[in-house]
C-alpha cells in the first residue's frame, strides 16, 4: 500500500454529500430510476418493464443490443423490446438501468480500466455462480455493479481517487486505502447504494461481506476480484484461489474461466455502453 | 399550542407507550463528547440486547453495530433522511443478532431514534427453511434425475444442467452453463432449437410448451438425436426462464430405420423391394414430360437351379446377380428385387437407345460364369424394356409395361431383350382388360354351362352329358373356351372357373333329378384343367357333391392327356383319391399328346375320349388311329367316348369299331340346362313308348 501523503487526508471529500448524490441521481434519470424501482417487484412483467424502458431510447437500445449479443446466443432474433427484456432477465435490465443512472456509462468520468475490470468481474461471476449456488444472471449483475462505489468516489474526488486507483493495484489494498481516505470502501458504498435502491439482499450481502475471509457469502465476489486482477493487471500478485473462495475453487478451475472471460468481456462492454 | 403540536399529556402517553412497548426495540443515539452513544432505550431493547439498562445507556454505537465501525456509521445515521439497513447487532453476550436497523433523525439532526427488529423470528426462519427445503428438493430431483435437464431461471442463459445432460453430451457442467449448451446442438439444428426456446421464453406456444428435434454433438464428435421439450418458467421479480428436458431418441430412430429398411428391402439381397420400387417410380413420374425407363429381368431356368442344386444355391445365385446388377447400373439408377427371380432397374433421363444399351450391359454382366456347388453356370435373363411415353398416365403403367415386355421376351425365346412397342402394348392391355372382365364374369357367375348329351352305342340312348363352359360377353359377344380357358390359366383364374363349372354342373344334375326323376341324365362329365390337378381337387369335388346331395357316380372328371403327363406320379395320386371317392375319370383328347402307355396302365382311369381330329379322319377313309385307340382301351378294360361325331355314318362306323359312347353335333348339340331337361324328358318318353 502506498503511503503517499496526498491520500492521507481527503480535503474535498464529504461522505454525506456522496450519499445525498445517490438520491439526486434518480431525479436526473427518471426512467432508469423507475426501472430500478420496479424491476425487482414480484409483480414486475416483461411487458411493464419494456413499456417503461421504451421511454429511454438509449437504454432500450442497449438492452436490445445485449439481448442480441453472442452472450445470449440469440443471433439477432430479438426484435421486440419486450422479448429483449425476457431474454436478458429483469435483473440485467435493472443493472443496465443502474449503470445509466449512475453515469457508469460515461467512461471519461471513470478510472481508465474501470470497465475492463467490471466486465471481467461480471463474466467471471456469472460463469462461477453455480459453484457458489448463486444464479448466474444475478452474479453477472453483481459483477457489473460491484464498482459502482468506485465511480461515486471518483466522481466526488476525481484526482484523489485516480491517484489511489493508480497507486493501489490490489483490490484489498485499494479497499484499505479507500477506508483510510474516505472512511468507507468503494464496495461498501456500492452496497449502500444498492440497498438504498432496494436491490435484493442476495446482491447486497456479498458486497458487505467481501472482506470477511471466513464468509461464504463474500467468497464468490472475492474469487472474481482475484480472477479480474489476474486478467487486467500485469503486476497482479496472485492469491491462491482456494483461500479467497472458501475452498470452492481450485486453480485448475480458473484457467477455463480466464479464457472464457477474455473472449466475452469486450462484447459485453460494448453492449453495456452502447 | 397549534394543531401540529401534541399536548404534553399526549407526548407523555406516547413516550410511555414506546418505553414499555414489547413490540419494537428502540434506542436513542446521540453524540456525547465527539462519539456516538446510546442515550436511551426502551424495555424491549433491554430485553433484546441483554444489557443492564444503565450499561446500555452509555454504550458506544460502534460497539452495538460492529460492522459499521468508523466512518460507516454515517451511512446509517443520516441527518436528512431515515435509513434502513440489515445489520448484525452485538448483544451483551457478544453474540451477533441479525436485525433490520431503522434510524430516524430527530428534526434538529443531532439525535436518532433507532429501531431494532430481529430478522431471526420464528416465522422468517420457518419461511427460509421451507424455501431452502424447496430449493434442495428441486436440485436433488433434477440433479439425480436420469432425464437430461436444462434450467434457466431468466432469459436464454442456463443456470443449471443436471448430470444426465452432462453425461449425454460428454461435457462438464461448467462448459454447458450460460450459452455453452448451444454449442452441443448440431449447427444445422440450432436455429430450430433457439426458436423453440425463444417462443417458450416469450410465453408463446401452447401453454408455454414447445419442442424441437435436434442432434446433439458429443465431446467425442459422435451425435445423438434428441427431442428437446421446453416449458415456460416464471419467477416473480426475476422474469421468464425455461426448463428443457431431453429425450434421446437415437436408438428408437435407428430401430425404426431398421424396421423401415426391412419393410422396404428384400432381406436376401438387400435390394429395395416391390413397395420401395413403386414409391421410387411414383415419386419421379411426371406424366408427359418424364424420361423414366424400366428394365424388367426374369432369370431363365432359375427353377432348375433350385431343383437341382437346392434353395441355398439358388439364394446364393440371386445374391451374386443382385451384386452384379448394382455394379452395372449407373449411379442413381434403382435396382429392386421384384420378387422370386425377377429384378427391376429404374433409370432417369434416358431414351430408348440408352435403356437398351444398359439392358445389354446388364445381360452381359449376368452371363459371366458363376460357380455354385461345384457347378459352373452362365446365368441368363429375359429382359423387358419400357421407356416412358406420352401414353403413360400413371407410374404403375411403366412397371406393368416392362413386365409385359419381359413376358414377350421370354415367349420369344430365353435370353432376349424386348422393347415394348405401342402395338404390343395395346395387345397386352387388351388382354389385361379381358382378364379383368373374365374375373368379374366368374365372380358374378356370368360364365354359363351348356350340356352336350353322350350316347351309348349299345342301345343309342343318352347316358350322360358333358358340361361345356360358355362366356357371353355383353359387348364382345360369345367368347370361345379356347380363348378364355387359357386366359384363366395364365392369370390364375382357372381355379375359380373350375369350381364354378363343378358346382354349377352338380346343381344342374340335382335340379334335373328333381324335375325329371329317372329321366334325368345319369352322369355329367366335367373338364378339369391341369392347374386344378392338385391335392385340393378331391376336396372340391367331394364338397360339391355333398352340397347338392349327389352320389359320386354321377360325375366323371375329364383331364387332358397332356395335363396328366406333366407329372404322372402326382396325377396318379389325385386320380386315386377321386376313384376312391367313387368318381369316374376320363382322359380327354387322347392320342393328341405324348402319353406314355406304361403310365396309362398305371393311371386309375375309366375312360378314354377319342379326339375329334381322329374321328374326322374317318370321313377320309382313315380309321387306323381311332380303331387303335378303341382297341387299346378295350384291351386295358377301359371304355371309350368318340367326340366330334358329325354324321350318322361316322356313328355307325364308330359303333362297329367298338366305341362305347358317342358325342357329336349330328346326335345332339350342346343344350342349355332348361333345353336339356326338355330334351331328356322327350327321350325318356320315346323310350317308354312301346
Amino acid at each position: 500500500m502506498s503511503a503517499a501523503p496526498s491520500l492521507a487526508v481527503p480535503p474535498t471529500f464529504d461522505l454525506e454529500r456522496v450519499l445525498a448524490s445517490i438520491d439526486t441521481m434518480a431525479a436526473q434519470r427518471p426512467v432508469a430510476a423507475q426501472i430500478v424501482s420496479v424491476a425487482n417487484a414480484d409483480e414486475a412483467s416483461a411487458k411493464e418493464l419494456s413499456r417503461i424502458l421504451a421511454s429511454d431510447v438509449a437504454l432500450a437500445g442497449r438492452v436490445m443490443k445485449l439481448a442480441n449479443s453472442a452472450f445470449y446466443g440469440m443471433r439477432g432474433r430479438v426484435t421486440s423490446l419486450q422479448f429483449a427484456v425476457t431474454v436478458v432477465g429483469f435483473a440485467t435490465v435493472r443493472t443496465m438501468a443502474t449503470v445509466a443512472l449512475t453515469d457508469l456509462d460515461d467512461e471519461s468520468r471513470l478510472p481508465e480500466d474501470f470497465w475492463e475490470v467490471s466486465t471481467s468481474l461480471a463474466l467471471a461471476a456469472s460463469t462461477l455462480a453455480p459453484r457458489f449456488a448463486e444464479r448466474p444472471q444475478d452474479a453477472l449483475c453483481l459483477g457489473l455493479l460491484a464498482q459502482l462505489g468506485v465511480a461515486l468516489l471518483h466522481h466526488n474526488d476525481p484526482d484523489g481517487y485516480a491517484e489511489l486507483w493508480h497507486d493501489e493495484r490490489s483490490f484489498a489494498g485499494r479497499r484499505a486505502a479507500e477506508v483510510q481516505r474516505y472512511g468507507i470502501s468503494a464496495l461498501r458504498l456500492t452496497s449502500v447504494a444498492l440497498e438504498q435502491w432496494s436491490f435484493p439482499p442476495g446482491m447486497v450481502l456479498p458486497l458487505k461481506q467481501v472482506d470477511d475471509a471466513a464468509s461464504f457469502q463474500g467468497a464468490l465476489l472475492r474469487a472474481v476480484f482475484e480472477i479480474a486482477g489476474r486478467l487486467t493487471d500485469r503486476d497482479h500478485e496472485e492469491i491462491p484461489i482456494e483461500r479467497v473462495s472458501c475452498g470452492q475453487l481450485r486453480e485448475r478451475d480458473v484457467l477455463p474461466v480466464l479464457d472464457q472471460v477474455r473472449v466475452d468481456a469486450e462484447e459485453l462492454r460494448r453492449a453495456m455502453l452502447g | 399550542m397549534d394543531d401540529h403540536h401534541a399536548s404534553p399529556e399526549v407526548i407523555a402517553a406516547v413516550f410511555h407507550g414506546v418505553a414499555v412497548s414489547d413490540a419494537t426495540a428502540i434506542v436513542v443515539v446521540e453524540p456525547v463528547d465527539g462519539a456516538l452513544h446510546v442515550s436511551w432505550s426502551n424495555e424491549k431493547a433491554v430485553g433484546l440486547l441483554g444489557y443492564a439498562r444503565e450499561d446500555l445507556r452509555v454504550l458506544p454505537v460502534e460497539q452495538l453495530l460492529p460492522t459499521l465501525a468508523g466512518g460507516e456509521l454515517k451511512l446509517l445515521l443520516r441527518r436528512e433522511r431515515a435509513v434502513r439497513m440489515t445489520l448484525p447487532v452485538r448483544g451483551a453476550s457478544g453474540a451477533l443478532l441479525e436485525c433490520v436497523v431503522s434510524a430516524v433523525p430527530a428534526p434538529a439532526g443531532r439525535r436518532w431514534t433507532v429501531r431494532l427488529t430481529s430478522t431471526a423470528n420464528e416465522t422468517e426462519r420457518a419461511l427460509r427453511a421451507t424455501a431452502d427445503a424447496h430449493e434442495r428438493r428441486f436440485s436433488t430431483l433434477t440433479e439425480r434425475s436420469p432425464i437430461p435437464t436444462l434450467l434457466s431461471e431468466q432469459g436464454m442463459r442456463l443456470a443449471h444442467v443436471n448430470d444426465a445432460f452432462c453425461a449425454l453430451v460428454g461435457r462438464q457442467a461448467e462448459q454447458l452453463l450460460g450459452t455453452g449448451w448451444m454449442c452441443t446442438v448440431h449447427p444445422d439444428d440450432l436455429d430450430a432449437v433457439i426458436e423453440e426456446a425463444a417462443a417458450v421464453l416469450g410465453g408463446g406456444g401452447e401453454a408455454g410448451e414447445g419442442e424441437a428435434t435436434a442432434r446433439l454433438v458429443r465431446a467425442d464428435g459422435t451425435e445423438r438425436t434428441t427431442v428437446i421439450r421446453f416449458s415456460h418458467l416464471f419467477t416473480p421479480g426475476v422474469g421468464a426462464g425455461f426448463v428443457g428436458t431431453i429425450e434421446d431418441i437415437t436408438e428408437r430412430l435407428a430401430f425404426e430405420a431398421r424396421l423401415a429398411h426391412q419393410a422396404n428391402h428384400d432381406p436376401l439381397t438387400g435390394l429395395p423391394n416391390r413397395t420401395l420400387l413403386a414409391d421410387h417410380v411414383a415419386a419421379r413420374f411426371r406424366p408427359g414430360e418424364g424420361r423414366l425407363a424400366c428394365i424388367f429381368l426374369d432369370l431363365d431356368n432359375f427353377k432348375v437351379v433350385n431343383d437341382s442344386l437346392g434353395h441355398a444355391a439358388g439364394d446364393q445365385l440371386l445374391v451374386e446377380l443382385a451384386r452384379r446388377l448394382r455394379a452395372t447400373v449407373r449411379p442413381g439408377d434403382l435396382v429392386a428385387r421384384f420378387g422370386g427371380d425377377e429384378f427391376v432397374v429404374v433409370c432417369q433421363d434416358v431414351g430408348e437407345a440408352a435403356a437398351v444399351a444398359l439392358a445389354e450391359r446388364i445381360g452381359e454382366a449376368l452371363r459371366q460364369p458363376v460357380a455354385l456347388g461345384g457347378v459352373e453356370l452362365r446365368p441368363a435373363a429375359s429382359v423387358g424394356v419400357t421407356v416412358q411415353t406420352a401414353e403413360h398416365t400413371a407410374a404403375e403403367e411403366l412397371i406393368r409395361d416392362c413386365d409385359i415386355a419381359m413376358y414377350q421376351a421370354k415367349a420369344g425365346g430365353k435370353g432376349r431383350i424386348t422393347v415394348l412397342d405401342s402395338q404390343a402394348r395395346a395387345r397386352a392391355r387388351e388382354k389385361l382388360l379381358l382378364v379383368a372382365e373374365l374375373r368379374e364374369a366368374i365372380e358374378r357367375r356370368e360364365i354359363t354351362l351348356m350340356y352336350q348329351p353322350i350316347f351309348s352305342t349299345e342301345d343309342g340312348t343318352a347316358v350322360a352329358v358333358e358340361s361345356l363352359a360358355r362366356w357371353q360377353h355383353p359387348v364382345r359377344g360369345a367368347i370361345t373356351p379356347s380363348t378364355f380357358v387359357p386366359l384363366a390359366e395364365e392369370s390364375g383364374l382357372v381355379s375359380g372357373l373350375g369350381l364354378l363349372v363343378l358346382d354349377e354342373t352338380c346343381r344342374q344334375l340335382a335340379a334335373w333329378d328333381a324335375e325329371l326323376g329317372p329321366a334325368a341324365p345319369a352322369r355329367a362329365n366335367v373338364n378339369v384343367s391341369a392347374l386344378q390337378l392338385d391335392a385340393n381337387l378331391h376336396g372340391h369335388v367331394e364338397s360339391a357333391l355333398q352340397r347338392h346331395g349327389l352320389h359320386p357316380c354321377r360325375l366323371s372328371i375329364e383331364i387332358t392327356e397332356s395335363a396328366l403327363m406333366k407329372d404322372p406320379a402326382a396325377a396318379r395320386t389325385v386320380l386315386l383319391e377321386l376313384r376312391d371317392l367313387g368318381v369316374q375319370v376320363s382322359i380327354d383328347d387322347f392320342g393328341t399328346g405324348y402319353s406314355s402307355l406304361a403310365y396309362l396302365r398305371r393311371l386309375p382311369v375309366d375312360c378314354l375320349k377319342v379326339d375329334r381330329s381322329f374321328v374326322a379322319e374317318l370321313a377320309d377313309g382313315h380309321s387306323e388311329i381311332t380303331s387303335a385307340v378303341i382297341a387299346l382301351a378295350s384291351s386295358l378294360g377301359l371304355c371309350t367316348v368318340a367326340e366330334g361325331v358329325e354324321t350318322l355314318e361316322q356313328a355307325e362306323q364308330l359303333a362297329l369299331l367298338g366305341a362305347t359312347y358317342l358325342q357329336g353335333f349330328c346326335l345332339a348339340a350342346p343344350l342349355t340346362g332348361t333345353d336339356a331337361a326338355t330334351w331328356f324328358a322327350a327321350q325318356h318318353d320315346a323310350e317308354a313308348r312301346p
